[in-house]
């Protein structure tokens, strides 16, 4: 056998191992178990996408009806003082339901994600979560905040935090995660003072240290907020 | 006849090391931030959300139609019908309705821990609230006191009853898994709810004028 043969056979009994031990190592990790969770994953976030764009629709398409409503209300109002006096009582109800766009002096909060430790074993105290949102606008409203949006979403009455790992729903939304802006109107020195006290927010502060979780906050001037526009039915409530 | 075979497998192995490693790491990529049982909870969440919002649009639709039919008090009537609607969801006046009333008596609960009852409540449907004749929506303060939880200024002592309206089904499910975590708590001697056809809340919030926001 000559020399180049030689070379040639080893050459090859080199690659076959190889291959060998990449097939093995193929089988180990189970190639197909991953695309397949790869594939479910994906058709997983396919549809809180497309989710999503309807909800967004939706959205939209109410905060038009409501308009329409409007107009044709004021329509109407123009026709009738006891009609125009209706009008306007409930146009009040509708700014305290959150149903009016709102601007006056008040208070930016932002919170953003922090840094995962490296001893946290999975745990997600790094990520803003809806309880760190929904603290902050308890402690707004207690501060005399007349009005409140998260993430340009409007504070209703009858809304409701919820979420999970760093995702937050607010009311019939679509999840939203860090950064989180809360705008408040209000009383922006008050809200200011409560927010630099030390012993308010004591979660969010904890997180603070452990995980750089940011918690930054600006008054202004103005700040400018948006008409709810997801649902606010009552099916189940009557007046007594 | 040999070298082809040489390069086919050695093409053989490259293909299998790239298609391998490109597939992990897009495992890997896709997956930074939301696990698969959380994207199942959000597909969960957005149909119940969206079928929300295809009421409130149906609802819209008719106080449209309403409007436009031009009838004789047709406006004056949905002005009136619309009104009456908010300040029982702004808790202005009294209301009834079936829902459940949950009894939570214990020892140094919190006003966090009851604002967190109050919006696991909030997300189960309720549509009225009230805590020991305080009515609570959104904004209504819950502060942690000296003397205790104060809601609006008043201090709630336990045991809190927490009268709620909503879709009895859903409130129960949600009164269900606070009830069992809540008696886990050792500073919690009894925390139980049961189902009304009918329950009445009787106490009202007073409207706060607006001193600083105005609408746009």
């Amino acid at each position: 056998m000559t020399r180049p043969h030689l070379a040639t056979f080893a050459l090859i009994a080199l690659v076959a191992l190889v291959t060998g031990f990449v097939l093995a190592g193929q089988i180990r990790a189970q190639l197909l178990t991953p695309s397949n969770q790869l594939a479910r994953y994906q058709a997983l976030v396919r549809n809180v996408q497309e989710l999503e764009a309807v909800n967004t629709d939706d959205r939209r398409q109410i905060a038009s009806l409501r308009a329409h409503i409007d107009a044709l209300e004021s329509d109407a109002a123009a026709r009738s003082a006891a009609t125009q006096g209706l009008k306007n009582r409930l146009n009040d109800l509708r700014a305290h339901a959150g149903l009016v766009a709102m601007h006056g002096p008040g208070i930016e909060v932002t919170l953003r994600n922090g840094v995962p430790g490296p001893d946290t074993g999975g745990k997600s105290g790094y990520l803003v979560n809806f309880q760190d949102v929904q603290d902050v606008v308890n402690l707004l409203f207690v501060q005399g905040a007349e009005a409140i949006a998260v993430n340009g979403r409007r504070v209703t009455p009858l809304t409701a935090f919820s979420g999970s790992e760093g995702q937050i729903v607010i009311d019939q939304g679509s999840p939203f995660a860090s950064p989180v802006k809360v705008d408040a109107i209000g009383d922006r020195n008050r809200m200011q003072e409560a927010l630099n006290d030390p012993s308010a927010l004591p979660d969010i502060r904890a997180r603070q240290v452990q995980f750089q979780l940011h918690l930054t906050f600006e008054g202004s001037p103005s700040i400018s907020l948006p008409a709810y526009d997801s649902s606010l039915q009552i099916s189940h409530v009557s007046p007594a | 006849m040999r070298g082809i075979s040489v390069w086919l497998i050695a093409l053989l192995v490259a293909l299998i090391a790239t298609v391998q490693i490109r597939s992990e790491a897009e495992v890997e990529r896709s997956l930074v931030g939301i696990d698969p049982t959380s994207l199942a909870f959000l597909i969960d969440d957005l149909h119940r959300a969206n079928e929300s919002l295809d009421v409130e649009k149906s609802y819209l639709d008719q106080r449209i139609a309403t409007l436009q039919s031009g009838s004789s008090g047709a406006a004056d009537r949905v002005l009136t019908d619309e009104a009456d609607r908010l300040r029982a969801l702004e808790g202005m006046i009294p209301v009834h309705g079936p829902g459940i009333v949950l009894v939570i008596d214990a020892t140094g609960l919190t006003a966090l821990d009851l604002q967190d009852a109050l919006n696991n409540l909030a997300v189960g449907g309720a549509e009225a609230i009230d805590v020991n004749s305080r009515r609570v929506v959104t904004g209504v303060p819950v502060v942690q006191t000296g003397g205790g939880v104060s809601i609006d200024g008043v201090v709630v002592v336990p045991p809190w009853t927490i009268s709620v309206i909503g879709d009895p089904t859903r409130l129960a499910e949600v009164a269900d898994l606070m009830t069992q975590q809540l008696r886990a708590d050792r500073r919690v001697r009894e925390a139980s709810y049961r189902i009304l056809g009918d329950v009445v809340i009787t106490s009202v919030v007073s409207q706060r004028p607006f001193v600083y926001a105005v609408q746009s």
